[in-house]
């Protein structure tokens, strides 16, 4: 479904690099996760691939669906199906979750050649997401995000994911600043919305929400490159040893390995 | 305030006094009226850049251009009644370019004992509550202002508004100023008085628009009095022509326990400057002057505010949010004094500024006044522009360019329309958001 080839990408500001030849393939009704230290290179990776305009690609390519999106817009990728949970969601006051997913959702509908729903479908539509993030029918009629807590963010991220409905997710940091609550609902939401038809990626620190998640592939990047691909064990082997045994001059050895 | 020595200009302001007097002769006060504006007029220069109130806008086009009185009404008018609130179908006044329209207005929504009509009409009748109101507030508070002075010179007509004791006027009223291009280089000189007896309370909604393109001079001068106990919601919504220039004051006072409720939407004229005097008559009040200001292409805005704190116990709040696209060029200072015994003085002042383009600009200037000791005053103003990350967030849910930048640009401006009661007005606010954002986003493709 996503190919990402050889994938180089710069600060557009700067020119300071930060992935250096990203190899990573994803494939239909699989979970990933990417994990690594800070500032590896993994937020950048989602915020590329969903289309940021602050960072330039240098090499390589990113195929969706067989197609490059290099030269897609953010919006365009979304109506492709493509997802990103922002780790640091922006408020817009005055703007209802509720209004601003429907014209989300009606825009992507129109552009993949789907119905769109009238606000009353949509009300009741949206609705029925919610359970899947255990939140309370006035949660669609808050403004985005404003005055929401850390937790209210990332759970209104997934809220959102399920209301979209994308073929590819990508979630950065999704389970940071949660308790473990909080960390439950949301790790079950995830997996009642990931199915044999669309792929999630997440990106994450830790390796706790992973005992709720059963990812398929594990990778792990180190300084914008993939230092290692697993399965679930290595990221119980990350938990135990840290990242420290695969930055070593190791590492470019191991560049490019495929799961 | 200092004054500055300043050589006399000569305009053509001036030479129009010459005709002021065809005005008089109808109502022996109005003439009185007159005769004191043109006095002022005679005796106080017209504003140059030299003065440190008007050194960042330009006032030439004004001295230099002629205009002319507006002559009484007997063109045809195009329909406008897509302007009309629903709220106030039957609690309307109309003006045309300045003139009373009796035909287009109509007030019976209001209780029998609220005086309200043309301020023409009332003088003819020698009604006492205008010759007790009517320039009463405006003279006090703008004595030394030229442009306050020739309103009064040239007041022709406006609105009178009386709310007896006790009286809640629960019907918006609609004060509708309709300018339209019969005639090219007039000028109209509106004059509006709210008076708000004790323990009263009323909404009033000032609308100026400008139905054409043309040139035109706006002088409204605003009179509003809230005795104790009273509460006033004035919203003002300045749509006039963009070949306009539009120069107003405001002049409020505000006595005990009383609350004054004031916004001001600027989207239209060339060049309008907005003065907002605010003066508290007595102890334990509260008012509120919160602005937007949506301008583009070479458009100039201009907000200088005067809230005075002259008593103790005083909550005041001062949202002005300016969003600025194209040439525009926006300017605010806003003033809050806090006199020697004014003392337990809450007072609030925020001037956010939305700038969209590299060429538009923006001075702003909080000021703060303080003699007294105990007191709460945050004041501050911030330039931003929309943030990439906002975009990114809104795009990434597949929002094109327009719906983010319109949604982003609602949303910065919604805290300053949000608490205007009236539901309609707010929703054509934020469909003049929405267009404001549409045809900024026109006006890059374009280039």
């Amino acid at each position: 479904m996503l190919e990402i080839k050889d994938l180089h990408v710069c600060v557009e500001e700067d020119g300071t690099e930060i992935l250096k030849g990203v190899n990573l393939t994803i494939n239909e009704g699989e979970v990933h996760a990417i994990m690594g230290p800070n500032g590896s290179g993994k937020s950048t990776l989602s915020k590329v691939v969903a289309g940021h305009e602050a960072y330039e690609v240098t090499q390589g390519d990113i195929l969706f669906e067989g197609e490059s999106i290099l030269e897609l817009e953010a919006d365009e990728r979304a109506h492709l199906g493509l997802f990103l949970a922002f780790q640091y969601p922006v408020e817009v006051p005055g703007v209802t979750n509720k209004n601003l997913l429907r014209q989300a959702y009606n825009t992507i509908a129109q552009e993949q050649g789907r119905e769109e729903l009238d606000p009353l479908q949509f009300e009741d539509y949206a609705k029925e997401k919610l359970d899947l993030i255990k939140m309370k029918p006035e949660f669609i009629e808050r403004s985005v995000n404003a005055g929401f807590s850390g937790g209210e963010k990332k759970r209104n991220e997934i809220f959102q994911m399920a209301v979209l409905d994308p073929k590819i997710s990508f979630l950065d940091e999704t389970d940071s600043g949660l308790d473990i609550d909080a960390l439950k609902t949301v790790a079950n939401g995830i997996n009642q919305i990931a199915d044999d038809d669309n792929a999630v990626v997440m990106v994450t620190h830790y390796q706790r929400i992973l005992d709720y998640i059963t990812p398929d592939h594990v990778h792990v990047m180190i300084d914008g490159e993939i230092a290692k691909s697993g399965d679930k064990d290595l990221a119980i082997k990350l938990e135990e040893q840290g990242y420290d045994w695969l930055i070593e001059p190791a590492t470019a050895s191991v560049n490019g390995e495929q799961q | 305030m200092a004054k500055v020595k300043q050589k006399k200009e000569r305009t053509f302001l001036q030479d129009l006094l010459n005709f002021q007097g065809s005005l008089n002769g109808k109502s022996q006060f109005l003439d009185k009226v007159r005769l004191k504006g043109a006095e002022g007029v005679r005796n106080t220069p017209f504003p140059t850049k030299k003065l440190e109130d008007w050194k960042y806008i330009s006032l030439r086009d004004l001295y230099r251009d002629s205009y002319e009185l507006a002559s009484e009404l007997d063109v045809e008018v195009p329909d406008f009644s897509e302007h009309y609130l629903p709220e106030s179908e039957q609690s309307r006044l109309v003006f045309i370019n300045g003139s009373y329209s009796e035909a287009h207005s109509t007030t019976e929504a209001l209780p029998d004992d609220v005086t309200i009509g043309n301020i023409a009409q009332l003088a003819a009748e020698d009604n006492e509550l205008l010759k007790e109101h009517l320039n009463t507030y405006a003279q006090n508070n703008f004595e030394d202002d030229v442009f306050t002075a020739f309103n009064s010179a040239f007041l022709k007509d406006g609105a009178f508004i009386h709310v007896p004791e006790g009286k809640t006027v629960d019907t918006p009223i609609h004060l509708l100023n309709i300018q339209t291009d019969a005639e090219e280089h007039y000028f109209a000189t509106p004059r509006t008085v709210i008076a708000a007896e004790q323990d009263s309370e009323v909404t009033v909604i000032e609308d100026h628009i400008g139905l054409a393109d043309n040139k035109y001079f706006n002088l409204p001068v605003v009179e509003v009095n809230l005795e104790e106990g009273a509460h006033v919601k004035h919203t003002k919504i300045q749509r006039d022509s963009r070949k306009a220039i539009h120069i107003a004051r405001t002049a409020a006072f505000v006595a005990k326990h009383a609350d004054y409720e004031s916004y001001t939407i600027t989207r239209g004229a060339k060049l309008s400057r907005n003065e907002p005097r605010i003066s508290q008559r007595d102890e334990e009040v509260e008012f509120t002057v919160d602005g937007l200001v949506l301008i583009d292409g070479d458009q100039v805005s201009d907000t200088h505010s005067v809230m005075d704190h002259r008593f103790s116990h005083a909550e005041s709040h001062q949202l002005h949010k300016c969003v600025i696209n194209g040439k525009a060029h926006s300017v605010f200072n806003g003033k809050i004094f806090v006199q020697r015994d004014a003392q337990k003085i809450d007072s609030f002042q925020e001037n956010r500024n939305l700038l969209l383009s590299r060429k538009g600009l923006v001075n702003t200037k909080p000021q703060l006044e303080i003699f007294a000791d105990d007191v709460v005053c945050t004041h501050g103003a911030t330039v931003g522009q929309l943030e990439q990350d906002e975009l990114f967030y809104l795009k990434s849910r597949g929002l094109n360019e327009q719906q983010a930048r319109e949604l982003l640009i609602y949303a910065f401006a919604l805290e300053t329309i949000e608490n205007i009661s009236v539901d309609s007005v707010q929703e054509l606010l934020a469909e003049e958001v929405r267009n404001f954002t549409k045809r900024q986003l026109d006006s890059e493709l374009a280039v």
